[in-house]
């Protein structure tokens, strides 16, 4: 189906976040579905894979909340840098405290699609997506970011570990809306990477991408955070290869124990965009080449 | 004094050599331009959908309309409902609709046609086709093989033979044998299997048409290159009189030969849809369907084996070309056969054999492309002879230049190159300007984990159609007279985008001495333009550009003779002839050169009048990590006789050098039991503005006496021929990986280098 033939839905915003999660469970409740639309550039683009709909099927209520104030902002207080969910690629990316304290992410941002899905993409659509090849949930991964969440049950806080339980499945209930993103900025000048194989220079999902951030004390990494994309069901969070790392002084890391520590976290597969053993070669040479940047001699 | 008079009188500048704004540019970016989605609905106007099949071959045995649907003001049309059910392209092998084989996944089965859209895409899931699945070939060489008949008598769309020198014996295991020896008796003998995949056109525009029936026939306006060939195809499906078919372009958005026979197909559904409605329907495809349904480069097999002397002068060339028509033949045999001529490359051969066969597969029909069956041969020979260079130790370039055709020389098909011969200037101008030798000789340039390297290319490309094409042809084009001494162009001729109108308004105007604003240009109609011929085989400026040039002169020649005769100025006296004669047209037809000779039977003569040359340069850094190839720079410098209007015809090099660097490097057509997975621009990928290198471009002007506004000759399809051969040999430079099969993709180079390894 073509987009223009979209057929009509729905559509409102919130008055505060509040109503939002009020409104969010009693259709849950009813069994009706509810899209919060942020920037689209994930759901429109679904609908026109979706088999066309007649008038008679239901359509889900959408909510606008790219202007909903509770889920916009970027505010850093004590080493907390708290990004909302609403807040678009283009503000991140421009933001002075990313680009200062933040170095990642804004490098991330600024590779993601191209202009015109940075002025709209947020980060709680590439969540709630939970495309495996998401490069915002990658860079979240590497900063062991929380994701905030509120449902009328409340407010929660997920840690990123605790977040995603299989492809496109996670800890958060279906009625929950994602509010922000905080992330424990690391020391200022922390050694980072974003490197991002992509299948071309711009509008281009990743093929592997790797979201590295480390604090370095000599010639040990002592903390190390690692997000991949597009190497497994879920965003990997390569935790043997984190710990190899953190086991041993950089000029004892070897190529082939690092090789094998990422092979083992993750789980490449064929499709149209590459091949698992593509994706096996560019995975480990993406991360002996941080490794490298960082002093190890691989 | 009108604008006509003044210009006509008083002598001014030239426009042809200069870049005057595009005449069609003003409302294509303001968006005043109505594409065929864009015109306006008819009264009670229906669209029309396609059933497609799902797979890639089976028996149909029947075609259910679920009982559960309202079908009440749905048009079905089904194969049973056609007299004729043939696309008529080159023969008619086609059908229109598949009746009980299924040869290609995405063949049109059921035609649908309703007033409300999305009730008419449910209804297109609302047609079950009873499919008794076949097992398809999918492979071009089982087809050869005969592992099962799907075409014909033995799966062969067509074959030719090309000999030259020893090899030239009527007798085909007499030449082979010939070849053969003659190859043995070299000192330097080099094999090579080259291969090159589909490339879809990705036009910017999707297919279109709009299709109704009145009192006077059948009227189509889509999207299209060649209306003749719509207008051909619908006399012979409905069984009309030539003037009850009127076929008219919209403006339309890109083309790449993707609409070259293709509107046919859509046209016929179109009109068929609106004959059994009463109604005017409107057919558009989406981005998927048009990727899925419509045509595609031919992917292409070559194997090469070539001997020369030890000191790099090249002797004997055998080639066999192995071509997949996809299910049906349309227009492969044509494309098989400029691939074929173009196979040797820009060099002497002693003695030649090529043999060049296209065949069918359970894939949908492959079809016209910028290049025509060129890129693929062109690809083989340039890889090829790198592997001579390497073999005997020399620069690529150098082995080239040593071997490349002079005047005087001749080419594979026997043909005597009577000038026109700007390859050597390309050469020198191109590695000039790049600075290849120097780059060349220093050692790859290796920063950190990134290889720097640099290759070229140097090829030809024949402008027109191929040997007695034009003659058969007899192009025609039509210049009227209008009141105050303006001048209309009819031909059929499209402008897709490349700039037909302009460049045809700069040619008559100089002809004739009028301003560019004097002259228009008529939509083009069957119903009022004649046939000019396809707008395809880069013969638009060099061919029909001609005739425009003569027939504007006898116009104004006409004009000045009736001034000389009883005075006033150019508009006064255009206005005393069309109130005399009524009309004053002149209709004029194309001549080749005398000289053109050409032998169907044998292969032989003069296969084009003339050649565009060109030698392409890029630059690429190699990621040695991930193995992304980036392009840091390109150069092409081309040899186009003449170019009449400097900057679209820089544009038509490098956005041909860009569709050739997104062939080489990107672009893939991902196959899955005969079904398409990237039917969409996400992930068919082509380059995107950061991706495009910077391109230098130096246009060679080698005039072809016979060209317009002083010599043009073709230049839309050469573009597409050389980047990836150059792009490969930079990537070699760069990596030692010697790459023999397109595309280029960093999945490909892993193989490669893991093969080298182990
Ligand atoms: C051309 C193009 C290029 C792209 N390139 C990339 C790329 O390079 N890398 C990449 O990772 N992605 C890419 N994407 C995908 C997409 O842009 C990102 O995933 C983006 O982050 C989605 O955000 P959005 O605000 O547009 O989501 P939307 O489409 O608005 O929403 C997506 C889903 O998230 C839900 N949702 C949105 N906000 C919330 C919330 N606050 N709480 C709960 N649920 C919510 C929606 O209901 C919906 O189901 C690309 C997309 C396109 C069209």
């Amino acid at each position: 189906m073509s987009l223009a033939d979209l057929p009509l839905h729905d559509m409102q915003r919130a008055a505060s976040l509040d109503a939002l999660c009020g409104i969010v469970a009693e259709r849950h409740a009813r069994g009706e579905a509810t899209v919060l639309l942020a920037g689209g550039t994930d759901w429109v683009v679904e609908q026109e894979l979706k088999p066309p709909r007649g008038d008679a099927d239901p359509r889900p209520l959408v909510v606008d909340v790219s202007c909903m104030a509770e889920l916009r902002g970027i505010t850093a207080t004590r080493g907390l840098l708290r990004i909302g969910a609403a807040a678009t690629y283009l503000e991140i990316r421009r933001h002075p405290t990313v680009i200062e304290r933040a170095p990642m992410l804004a490098a991330m941002a600024r590779e993601l699609g191209a202009i015109q899905i940075q002025a709209r993409g947020t980060l709680g659509g590439n969540l709630a997506t939970a495309s495996p090849a998401a490069d915002g949930v990658a860079a979240l991964a590497a900063y062991d970011a929380s994701i905030v969440v509120k449902s009328v049950r409340g407010e929660r806080r997920i840690p990123f570990s605790a977040l995603q339980t299989g492809y496109k499945q996670s800890t958060r209930a279906p009625d929950e809306v994602i509010v922000a993103v905080e992330i424990a900025l690391p020391p200022e000048g922390s050694p980072w990477l974003w490197r991002k194989v992509g299948t071309r220079r711009a509008q281009a999902i990743s093929k592997v991408a790797l979201a590295g951030i480390a604090v370095r004390s000599e010639d040990r990494v002592v903390r190390l955070g690692l997000g991949m994309a597009s190497v497994a069901p879920i965003t990997a969070t390569l935790l043997q290869t984190r710990a190899l790392v953190l086991s041993r002084p950089l000029s004892a890391i070897t190529a082939d124990a690092l090789d094998a520590a990422v092979l083992s976290d993750i789980a490449p597969i064929d499709d149209v965009r590459s091949t698992r053993e593509y994706r096996k070669h560019a995975a480990k040479a993406v991360v002996r080449g941080f490794l490298r940047d960082l002093g190890a001699p691989v | 004094m009108t604008t006509a008079a003044q210009n006509a009188s008083s002598a001014r500048p030239p426009f042809i050599g200069t870049n005057v704004p595009r005449t069609d540019g003003a409302s294509k970016v303001t968006g005043r331009a109505a594409y065929v989605d864009d015109l306006p609905r008819e009264p009670g106007e229906l669209f029309g959908a396609t059933v497609r099949s799902p797979v890639p071959r089976a028996r149909l045995r029947g075609i259910t309309l679920d009982p559960a649907f309202d079908w009440s003001d749905v048009t079905v049309v089904r194969a049973s409902d056609l007299a004729v059910n043939e696309v008529q392209c080159i023969t008619a092998e086609q059908p229109i609709l598949a009746a009980d084989q299924i040869r290609h996944a995405y063949e049109p089965v059921v035609l649908l046609a309703c007033a409300d859209k999305r009730k008419l895409a449910q209804a297109v899931r609302a047609v079950k086709l009873d499919l008794e699945p076949l097992t398809p070939i999918l492979d071009p060489e089982q087809s050869l093989a005969k592992v099962d008949v799907i075409w014909g008598e033995d799966n062969v769309h067509k074959r030719f033979s090309i000999t030259k020198g020893r090899a030239d014996l009527p007798d085909p295991a007499a030449s082979a044998a010939a070849i053969e020896a003659a190859i043995a008796s070299s000192e330097v003998v080099v094999r090579g299997r080259y291969t090159t995949h589909h490339q879809e056109q990705l036009y910017i525009e999707p297919q279109g048409v709009i299709a109704r029936w009145d009192e006077k026939g059948v009227h189509v306006t889509g999207s299209l290159q060649c209306p003749y060939y719509v207008h051909k195809a619908l006399v012979h499906g409905f069984d009309l009189a030539a003037d009850r078919v009127h076929v008219t372009q919209a403006v339309t958005g890109g083309g790449f030969g993707g609409k070259e026979e293709y509107p046919s197909v859509i046209a016929l559904h179109a009109a068929l849809l609106a004959q059994k409605s009463g109604k005017p329907v409107r057919m558009i495809y989406d981005r998927k369907e048009d990727i899925e349904a419509t045509t595609k480069r031919h992917p292409a097999i070559c194997e090469i084996v070539s001997g020369c002397d030890r000191d790099g002068t090249l002797r004997a060339l055998s080639i066999r070309i192995l071509m997949d028509g996809g299910a049906y033949m349309t227009l492969t045999p044509v494309v098989l056969s400029r691939g074929a001529l173009h196979a040797a490359g820009v060099y002497r051969w002693d003695d030649v054999r090529i043999d060049a066969v296209a065949v069918a597969t359970n894939t949908p029909p492959n079809g016209a492309f910028r290049g025509f069956g060129a890129p693929q041969t062109i690809w083989a020979i340039e890889r090829h002879l790198d592997r001579v260079a390497q073999e005997l130790g020399r620069d690529p370039m150098d082995l080239k230049a040593q071997n490349m055709l002079r005047e005087g020389d001749t080419t594979a098909t026997g043909q005597t190159l009577r000038g026109s011969v700007g390859v050597a200037e390309c050469l020198e101008k191109a590695l000039t300007a790049s600075g290849y030798h120097d780059k060349r000789k220093a050692p790859p340039a290796v920063r950190g984990r990134v290889a720097r390297g640099i290759g070229a290319s140097v090829f030809m490309h024949g402008a027109g159609f191929t040997g007695s094409g034009e003659k058969h042809l007899k192009g025609r084009v039509a210049v009227d007279l209008l009141p105050g001494g303006r001048l209309r162009i009819r031909t059929a001729s499209t402008d897709i985008g490349q700039g037909t109108e302009t460049v045809f308004r700069q040619i008559a105007a100089d002809a004739t001495g009028l301003h560019l604003a004097d002259i228009d240009f008529a939509v083009p109609s069957t119903s009022y333009v004649p046939d000019s011929g396809p707008t395809v085989a880069s013969r638009t400026v060099m061919v029909v550009g001609g005739i425009v040039e003569r027939a504007a002169r006898e116009v104004a020649a006409r004009v000045r003779a009736e001034q000389e005769t009883s005075g006033g100025d150019f508009a006064a006296a255009a206005d005393r002839l069309l109130t005399k004669e009524r009309e004053v047209t002149a209709l004029v037809q194309y001549e080749h050169p005398g000289w053109v000779t050409w032998d169907d039977s044998t292969y032989k003569g003069d296969a084009y009048p003339v050649y565009g040359y060109a030698c392409d340069v890029a630059e690429v850094e190699v990621d040695l990590d991930t193995l992304e190839v980036t392009v840091t720079g390109f150069w092409s410098a081309t040899d186009v006789g003449k170019a009449i209007h400097p900057v679209m015809c820089k544009g038509q090099i490098e956005g041909g050098s860009l569709q050739a660097i997104g062939w080489a490097l990107w672009e893939d057509v991902v196959w899955k039991n005969g079904l398409i997975q990237n039917p969409r621009m996400t992930n068919y990928i082509i380059p995107t503005a950061l991706d495009a290198p910077p391109m230098h471009v130096d246009l060679v002007e080698a005039p072809y006496a016979y060209g317009p506004g002083g010599g043009a000759k073709g230049v839309g399809e050469l573009p597409m021929d050389g980047g990836a051969p150059a792009i490969a040999a930079a990537v070699e430079h760069a990596t030692g990986l010697f790459a023999r099969d397109l595309p280029l993709l960093p999945e490909r180079l892993l193989e490669l280098q893991t093969n080298r390894k182990g």
